[in-house]
C-alpha cells in the first residue's frame, strides 16, 4: 500500500472502527438473531420460530396493514400537495419567498415530542380546536383517539403536515432546474400554462418526485414516532400500530429481540421491493 | 409572410431606459441582423418583437397589425433561442410536434408539416432520438426545425449559433442562408458577431448602449459608417484608428498631423467642416488600405510587433507600444517577421475621418 493511502486509511480507522461496530455488526448479528429462539437461555439456532410466527401472527398483519394504508395514502397525497406547494414558492408572483420556504420546512425542525403533543390538544375530542372548528360549521365532534379510522386519518394528516414542505423543498430545487427558455419555447409554441405544467414540468420533474415518492416510503415503513407519541402507542387497540410499532414492542417491551429482527428484516425488505417497483414504474421510457 | 416596423420602441426596467425610441422598418422577406456588443440591447430588442418582454413605449407591427398587446403565440412569429430550448424529454419528433399538437392541429397537417421540416433540414434519421442524443449542430437544426414547422410570417433566431464550434458555425451560417433563400420569409437575427452579420443580412442594424447606430446593407455600413463606433465594430480585422490634430486648413482641404505616427502629415479633402487650428481627429482607415512606401499620399514608419501569416494573406500587428495599434493586411508581408521596422503608405481617398465625438467629418 502506498504510503498516502495507508495515512488516508489511518484517518478513517476510528470512523471505519464505529461503523462496522454500531452499523455492520448489529446488521449481521440481527440478521443471525432473527434465525434463533431467543426466549430460552442460552439462544437456541430454530429458524422456523420467527420467521414461521411472523407469517401466521395476525398482529403483524394487522400492522402491515395499517402501515400499507397509511402508505397508499399518505404517500400520493403528500407528494402530491408537495408538488402544489413547489409552484406556489416558485411563483415569481410570490412576495416575502424567502420566509414562506422557511415556514413550510419549519415542521421538520420542531421536536417530535412537541409536535405530538399539540396535535393531541388541536385533536382532543373535548377542546380541541378541529373537533371546534368541525362544529362551527355544522359536524359532530370526532372522537379522533377512540375510532380506528378517524386515528389513522389524523396519523395522515400529522405526517403529512409534517413532510410536506420538506418534500416540497426538493421539488422546488427541481423546478428551478427547468430552464427559462423551455417554458418561452413553449409560450411561443401556443402552450396554455395548465398544459405546460402537465407535458413539460411534470415530465421534467419526474427523477425529483420518485426520489421524494422513495424517501417517502422508506419512511412510512419506518413509522414510529407519531403512532407512538399522538396515538398513544398505536391505539385504539392496535388500531394504528405501524411496523415500526410492532417491532418496538416485540423487541423492546417483550425482549424477544428474534422476532423483532425478523419483523425489522421484512420491513427493510419491503421498502425496498417497493422502491424498487416504484423506480421501476416511473422509469423514463427509452 | 409579413413585414415588421418598430416605432420608437423604448423598453425600460424600472427608471432605468434600455431601448432608446428604436425605429426600424423589415421588408417582407428581408433578412435582418441586430449585431452589437454585449449589453447592447440586441437580444431585449428582439425578445420585445417575440413578445416575451414587455413594451415601455412606442409601437410594433407585424403584418400591418399592432402587437403591443397581443400573447407572443398570436403574433405570428417563431423563435430559435441561443441554448435552443429544446424539451429535453421529448424526441426531436415530439419537440417538431409539440406545438401543434397541444393546439389540436389536425393529425395529417402535423404529421406533413414535420415530414417537411424534416426533408428540408435533412433530420430525418433524427426523429426517435432525444436532445441528448444529439450533437450540437443536430440540436440547432432541431431548434430551428421547430421554428420552421409553424410557418411564421416572422423568424426571430437570437445568437442562435454562439453555442457551436467554429467551423460548425461556418457551416450552420450557409445553412440559414439557405434556408433563407429557400423559405423566403422575414428573418430577424441576433448576434455580436460581425462576419455573421456580414455575410447573411439584406440589412444591418448596429445597436450600443440600446441606440440604433446605423441601418443599412452590410457594404454600405462598411464603405459609409455614419460615426466611428460603426466604423470599428463592422470589419474584420477591426478598423485602425489613429489621433491627429488639424494643423492646416484651406477651404476644402485640411492637413492632420498623426500625433502618435511621428507626427507624419496628410492632407485630407472634407466638405462642410471648419476645424480649429489643433482640433483633435481621429483618421480611420482599414488593415487593407495599406501600400508599399511611396505609393500614397503619406508614409507611415512603424515597428512590427507581431505578423500572422495565413498562407491567402498576412496580418501585421505594429505599434502595439505605443498604444495605438495598427493592423495591416496584405499579401506581400508574407516576408515580414517580427521587430521589423516596416514603411507603409497610406491614400487620402482610403482615410475616414472623425471629431473627438465619434462623430464622422469624411
Amino acid at each position: 500500500m502506498q504510503l498516502r493511502n495507508r495515512a488516508a486509511y489511518g484517518f478513517l480507522a476510528p470512523y471505519l472502527l464505529i461503523f462496522a461496530i454500531f452499523w455492520i455488526w448489529p446488521i449481521i448479528s440481527s440478521f443471525w438473531m432473527s434465525f434463533q429462539n431467543t426466549r430460552v437461555n442460552p439462544w437456541a439456532f430454530n429458524p422456523g420460530m420467527n420467521w414461521g410466527r411472523l407469517f401466521s401472527d395476525p398482529a403483524f398483519y394487522n400492522a402491515l396493514k395499517n402501515t400499507m394504508i397509511i402508505l397508499v395514502i399518505q404517500v400520493p397525497v403528500m407528494i402530491t400537495l408537495a408538488t402544489v406547494i413547489a409552484v406556489l414558492l416558485n411563483s415569481p408572483l410570490l412576495k416575502a419567498r424567502g420566509i414562506f420556504r422557511f415556514a413550510f420546512f419549519a415542521p421538520v425542525v420542531v421536536g417530535e415530542v412537541a409536535y405530538a403533543a399539540v396535535f393531541r390538544l388541536m385533536f382532543n375530542l373535548d377542546f380541541g380546536i378541529i373537533n371546534k372548528l368541525l362544529n362551527k360549521i355544522g359536524i359532530p365532534s370526532i372522537s379522533w383517539f377512540a375510532e380506528a379510522p378517524f386515528a389513522m386519518a389524523l396519523l395522515i394528516i400529522a405526517v403529512t403536515w409534517r413532510w410536506a414542505g420538506y418534500n416540497a423543498i426538493i421539488i422546488l430545487s427541481g423546478l428551478q432546474s427547468i430552464p427559462e427558455d423551455v417554458y418561452e419555447a413553449a409560450t411561443l409554441d401556443r402552450v396554455s400554462k395548465f398544459k405546460q405544467f402537465i407535458y413539460i414540468t411534470l415530465p421534467l420533474l419526474r427523477p425529483v418526485i420518485l426520489f421524494c415518492v422513495v424517501l417517502s416510503i422508506i419512511g412510512s415503513m419506518q413509522l414510529f414516532t407519531e403512532p407512538f407519541l399522538i396515538t398513544n402507542r398505536g391505539g385504539p387497540g392496535g388500531g394504528t400500530e405501524t411496523l415500526g410499532l410492532f417491532l418496538y414492542r416485540q423487541g423492546f417491551a417483550s425482549l424477544n429481540f428474534g422476532y423483532a429482527s425478523a419483523i425489522a428484516y421484512t420491513m427493510a425488505g419491503l421498502a425496498i421491493v417497493i422502491s424498487l417497483l416504484n423506480l421501476w414504474l416511473g422509469r423514463e421510457p427509452k | 409572410m409579413a413585414e415588421l416596423a418598430l416605432k420608437n420602441v423604448v423598453k425600460r426596467f424600472g427608471n432605468y431606459e434600455i431601448i432608446h425610441n428604436a425605429s426600424l422598418d423589415v421588408a417582407d422577406g428581408e433578412f435582418v441582423v441586430f449585431v452589437g456588443p454585449s449589453g447592447c440591447g440586441k437580444s431585449t430588442l428582439l425578445r420585445m418583437i417575440a413578445g416575451l418582454e414587455t413594451i415601455s413605449g412606442g409601437e410594433i407591427h407585424i403584418g400591418g397589425t399592432i402587437v403591443n398587446d397581443v400573447e407572443p403565440a398570436d403574433r405570428g412569429i417563431a423563435m430559435v433561442f441561443q441554448s435552443y430550448a429544446l424539451y429535453p424529454h421529448m424526441t426531436v419528433e415530439e419537440n417538431l410536434a409539440f406545438g401543434l399538437r397541444m393546439t389540436g392541429n389536425p393529425k395529417k397537417d402535423t404529421e406533413r408539416r414535420v415530414q417537411r421540416v424534416a426533408d428540408i433540414l435533412q433530420i430525418k434519421e433524427l426523429l426517435n432520438r432525444r436532445p441528448r442524443q444529439l450533437s450540437g449542430g443536430q440540436r440547432q437544426r432541431v431548434a430551428i426545425g421547430r421554428a420552421i414547422v409553424r410557418e411564421p410570417q416572422v423568424f426571430l433566431f437570437d445568437e442562435p449559433l454562439s453555442n457551436l464550434d467554429a467551423e460548425l458555425r461556418v457551416q450552420m451560417r450557409v445553412e440559414i442562408a439557405r434556408l433563407h433563400k429557400e423559405l423566403g420569409a422575414t428573418m430577424i437575427y441576433v448576434t455580436h458577431d460581425q462576419t455573421e452579420a456580414m455575410t447573411l443580412a439584406d440589412k444591418i442594424v448596429v445597436l450600443r448602449g440600446g441606440n440604433i447606430e446605423q441601418i443599412g446593407a452590410p457594404l454600405d455600413l462598411y464603405d459609409n459608417p455614419a460615426n466611428q463606433f460603426v466604423a470599428g465594430f463592422v470589419g474584420s480585422p477591426k478598423m485602425n484608428f489613429m489621433s491627429g490634430a488639424v494643423i492646416e486648413a484651406q477651404g476644402q482641404t485640411i492637413t492632420v498631423a498623426l500625433s502618435n505616427q511621428g507626427n507624419v502629415p496628410i492632407t485630407l479633402p472634407v466638405e462642410n467642416f471648419e476645424p480649429r487650428i489643433g482640433e483633435k481627429v481621429t483618421l480611420g482607415i482599414r488593415p487593407e488600405h495599406f501600400f508599399k512606401a511611396g505609393q500614397g499620399d503619406a508614409d507611415l514608419t512603424i515597428k512590427v510587433d507581431v505578423a500572422e501569416h495565413l498562407g491567402n494573406t498576412s496580418y501585421v500587428y505594429a505599434n502595439v507600444s505605443s498604444g495605438e495599434q495598427i493592423i495591416i493586411e496584405r499579401e506581400e508581408s508574407r516576408n515580414e517577421s517580427n521587430r521589423d521596422t516596416l514603411t507603409v503608405a497610406i491614400r487620402a481617398s482610403n482615410v475616414f475621418l472623425f471629431d473627438n465625438t465619434g462623430n464622422r467629418i469624411r
